[in-house]
């Protein structure tokens, strides 16, 4: 394992250079900024400065800060005499300053936003790196917002995403390591993990798969997760995107390993179990009692959203049987209208509510909301009253589509989301018997997954008593203190499970 | 001892889920209609005999990790390779494999018959077979470890059905249990002979043995489990006979069905239809046991990668389900099949165990012998 912090400057970062491009820089100026030139095709906001006698200064302008490079750097050549790169790096009060002989190591350096500084007869070249990133400012956590707990999301740079973890795990044992992926987009990906928490296995395997990968680009840390999950085939994510930082280390402190992608602003927590989906950071916020609650209603309105539509398809299609004869009369009134089989009746108005819901998911936000309006108010009273869909049916999905919404985690609310219509379609064609069969393959297909090789039905299966204390339910924390056996940490336990008992005073 | 088997740790299952996969694989289709077979000889006094098919379920099982014990890690093939011979031995693997198949084509039809009855008339055979069979080819291919799981997942999430026996105790009355051992012994004997159908499923003992981690806990387990199988039947049974009068007990093909359609919530009637279904999920780990058994059984006779194995498995149980159409055929089977493993279960491991035990005694003799000479 590597220690903390190890390869952190983006300087270092290229130590690992392909050895055959071991081409050298051109002690003569002009040569040197002709092989600069042919390597970067020429870009218009290459800047090149010369500075009399002897120093030639590149750097693309848009990469770099140009307060440093004004203050720190053109400020300083003026005033010295210049006579080697050594001593030329010694004079720069800038922190990250390489000297370097090969070609290569300078283009990688100026693409990342360093500036060159080439000296005439010399065949080296001063690395100082400015770089400076475009990056938004820190704002509330949209996705997964909460009312109780830290009010700040991730962003879309990888440094201030860091510095965020940081500052919730002040401890020399968080590692970072990083890796570049993608051979035309060289993104930065950053693998973090408590050193002493996090399995060595589990950190390997991460590692190993993260290195494995052969991509032409990477934008989006949800496409890395897609790629380096055990079975990517599957419609059930295994491992966790998340916007929150405090959700990010809590997980870490757990002994997960999490993946930052440089541009995104969700990261990758793994590994993760099924019921984990199910949780909000927020649980642990709130009191065990409020928390508990709350985590059974989202277990409810999993099944509820999943199973209560294709259940009023079957019952109306073949089961009567089985509907209270109070209930029977305002069902049949209420259906008797309605030119179509349940099963047509309700895959429309799920088509119709999933329509709504892309809509007001890509439509700007003001329009969005009058999306809302037109979508829930008028088309659904529009669609009872011309007949096309039963009351009831509408109160039912549009329960089970707010259900959906309950997930903690939207990748799960997704899953929801799409796993219902087969189900629909099962239990029109074969009443409950489609339904169970459906209930059966998902439970056979959840127990054969896995999430880094740990199970993914965890803690029900293989059972753990003493972590299912903080599964679907919570326990006061004094229960909690094991961590999750999911992860296979070093530490098994977060703080001496003894009761805290303290005197009355 | 030959044949020991060399498993990889990660291959091992922990010891007490086995008794989630005793307790799934012993209840299944059995207990939707078992009242009646038993009524048949043992009248009211079928508790009894309940009680004593749990009991001799005790003593076999007893006997069948005796047996073990004395192998160390082997399971139930290549203890008959080794005290038989490879002849002999194979010959009786077979006859276990065909054994577990036959156990499997009589579940899954049992179960494909109380849906056409009861839900889907004119629903065909085939289908239901084949819809059933790609499950348990899905759950099968994921290994042991997916279907220990299928096994705990059908016990914890039927728990529920357990408190609905409460609801048919408001019509039922106590007298019919009385008087005690009114019927002779002979016929509470016959009567826990009937179980036999209902009780079998705890010999998969005999193959996950060695997949067990904890070998010095296999007897708690075990017992455990078919302590509680045992008293869900006593339970159902007596249930059963205080709810139902004396004829109509006789008369009532899946009485523990006919039990759940008086059950009604504010929100559902008709249970049974529900149950029905439901069955699916308690019937699933045994399928996938007997599968995995058969499974287990083969590639120490030849040569066989798993898929292929149940591909064609798959396609045999297809083939029987075309075959056997009517209720007298399903009835002829079953009876065949109990009386087959009536043998199988009940006699076989008890005479299993002697002849190891004396094997045992001959060749450590035998040994001492050479260690003097």
């Amino acid at each position: 394992m590597k220690p903390f912090n190890q390869n952190q400057s983006p300087t270092a970062m290229n130590s690992e250079a392909p050895t055959e491009n071991l081409e050298t820089i051109a002690q003569a100026q002009d040569h040197f900024i002709q092989s600069i030139k042919d390597a970067t095709n020429n870009p218009d906001d290459l800047i090149i400065q010369s500075f009399p006698p002897n120093i030639t200064l590149i750097y693309i302008d848009n990469l770099v800060d140009d307060q440093t490079l004004n203050n720190n750097i053109i400020a300083d050549l003026q005033n010295k005499p210049n006579d080697t790169p050594e001593i030329l790096m010694a004079a720069l009060s800038i922190p990250e300053v390489t000297v370097t002989s090969l070609l290569i190591k300078a283009i990688e350096g100026i693409i990342n936003g360093s500036v060159l500084l080439h000296i005439e007869g010399y065949p080296q070249v001063v690395i100082a790196n400015i770089a400076s990133r475009e990056s938004r400012a820190l704002s509330t956590p949209e996705n997964e917002s909460q009312v109780i707990g830290t009010q700040v999301a991730f962003n879309e740079s990888l440094s201030t995403n860091i510095s965020l973890i940081r500052r919730y795990i002040v401890s020399p044992d968080l590692c970072n390591e990083k890796i570049k992926i993608g051979r035309r987009t060289n993104t930065a990906v950053t693998l973090l993990y408590m050193n002493g928490l996090a399995s060595d296995q589990m950190v390997n395997t991460v590692r190993q798969r993260l290195a494995s990968l052969d991509l032409d680009a990477l934008i989006d840390s949800a496409v890395l997760a897609e790629m380096i999950d055990d079975n990517s085939l599957s419609v059930f994510p295994q491992m966790l995107l998340t916007e929150r930082p405090d959700r990010f280390c809590d997980g870490l402190l757990d002994g997960k390993i999490g993946v930052i992608v440089d541009g995104s602003s969700m990261a990758i927590i793994c590994p993760q179990s099924f019921t984990e989906f199910f949780q909000s950071q927020e649980d642990q916020n709130l009191r065990w009692q409020i928390a508990t609650f709350v985590r059974l209603l989202r277990l409810a309105a999993f099944f509820l959203s999943v199973y209560l539509t294709p259940f009023y398809v079957a019952a109306l299609t073949f089961h009567y049987e089985v509907i209270p004869q109070a209930f029977l009369v305002p069902l049949s009134e209420s259906r008797a209208l309605v030119p179509f089989p349940p099963i047509f009746e309700a895959l429309l108005l799920e088509i119709i509510i999933e329509l709504l819901r892309e809509a007001s998911a890509r439509l700007p936000t003001k329009i969005g909301q009058t999306i809302g309006i037109v979508g829930g108010i008028v088309i659904g009273t529009a669609a009872v009253q011309a007949g096309i869909t039963s009351n009831i049916l509408l109160i039912i999905i549009a329960l089970s589509a707010l259900a959906s919404f309950t997930s903690p985690s939207y990748m799960m609310g997704n899953v929801i989301r799409l796993i219902r219509f087969p189900i629909i379609i099962l239990a029109g064609f074969w009443g409950f018997y489609g339904i169970m069969l459906a209930v059966c393959f998902i439970l056979v297909h959840l127990l054969r997954q896995s999430s880094l090789g740990a199970p993914y039905m965890s803690p029900f299966y293989p059972p753990r008593l003493k972590e299912m204390r903080d599964s679907i339910i919570r326990m006061p924390i004094p229960l909690t203190a094991k961590r999750p056996a999911l992860t296979r940490s070093k530490d098994d336990y977060k703080f001496d499970p003894e009761p805290i008992k303290p005197k009355k005073s | 001892m030959k044949n020991p088997l060399q498993l990889n740790p990660k291959d091992m299952v922990n010891t007490y889920l086995l008794f989630f996969v005793m307790h799934s694989a012993q209840i299944g289709v059995g207990v939707q209609g078992f009242q009646r077979i038993v009524f048949q000889d043992a009248k009211h006094d079928a508790w009894i005999s309940v009680l004593l098919a749990g009991i001799a379920t005790h003593i076999v099982t007893f006997f069948m990790i005796k047996t073990l014990e004395i192998y160390g890690a082997n399971d139930l093939y290549g203890i008959q390779q080794d005290i038989f011979g490879k002849l002999i031995g194979n010959v009786l693997n077979i006859l276990y494999i065909f054994y577990c198949f036959m156990s499997f084509f009589s579940i899954l039809r049992n179960y494909i018959e109380v849906i056409q009855a009861w839900i889907f008339p004119s629903i065909s055979a085939w289908f239901l077979a084949i819809t059933l069979l790609i499950i348990i080819i899905y759950a099968f291919t994921g290994g042991l470890r997916v279907i220990v799981g299928v096994s705990f997942f059908s016990v914890v999430l039927s728990l529920w059905i357990i408190p609905m026996l409460a609801f048919p105790l408001k019509f039922s009355s106590i007298n019919s249990l009385l008087p005690v051992l009114e019927t002779d012994f002979r016929s509470i004997l016959k009567g826990a002979k009937s179980m036999t159908f209902t009780i079998i499923g705890f010999e998969i003992l005999m193959v996950i043995y060695p997949f067990l981690n904890d070998k010095k806990h296999v007897q708690k387990y075990a017992h455990l489990s078919l302590l509680a199988t045992t008293a869900i039947y006593v339970a159902v049974m007596a249930v059963s006979i205080t709810y139902y009068s004396n004829e109509e007990i006789v008369k009532t093909v899946w009485a523990t069905l006919t039990l759940f359609s008086f059950i009604s919530f504010p929100f559902i009637e008709r249970f049974e239809f529900m149950a029905v279904c439901f069955w699916m999920l308690i019937i699933l780990p045994n399928l996938c046991l007997y599968l995995w058994a058969a499974y287990r059984g083969a590639i120490r006779l030849v040569n066989i990668g798993h898929t292929k194995f149940v591909w064609l498995f798959a396609f045999f149980i297809f083939l029987g389900t075309l075959f056997v159409q009517t209720r007298i055929q399903i009835n002829a089977i079953n009876n065949q099949f109990a009386n087959i493993a009536f043998y199988a279960i009940f006699v076989y491991p008890i005479v299993l165990w002697i002849i190891a035990a004396l094997k045992k005694k001959i060749t450590t003799k035998k040994e001492q012998k050479n260690e003097q000479a």
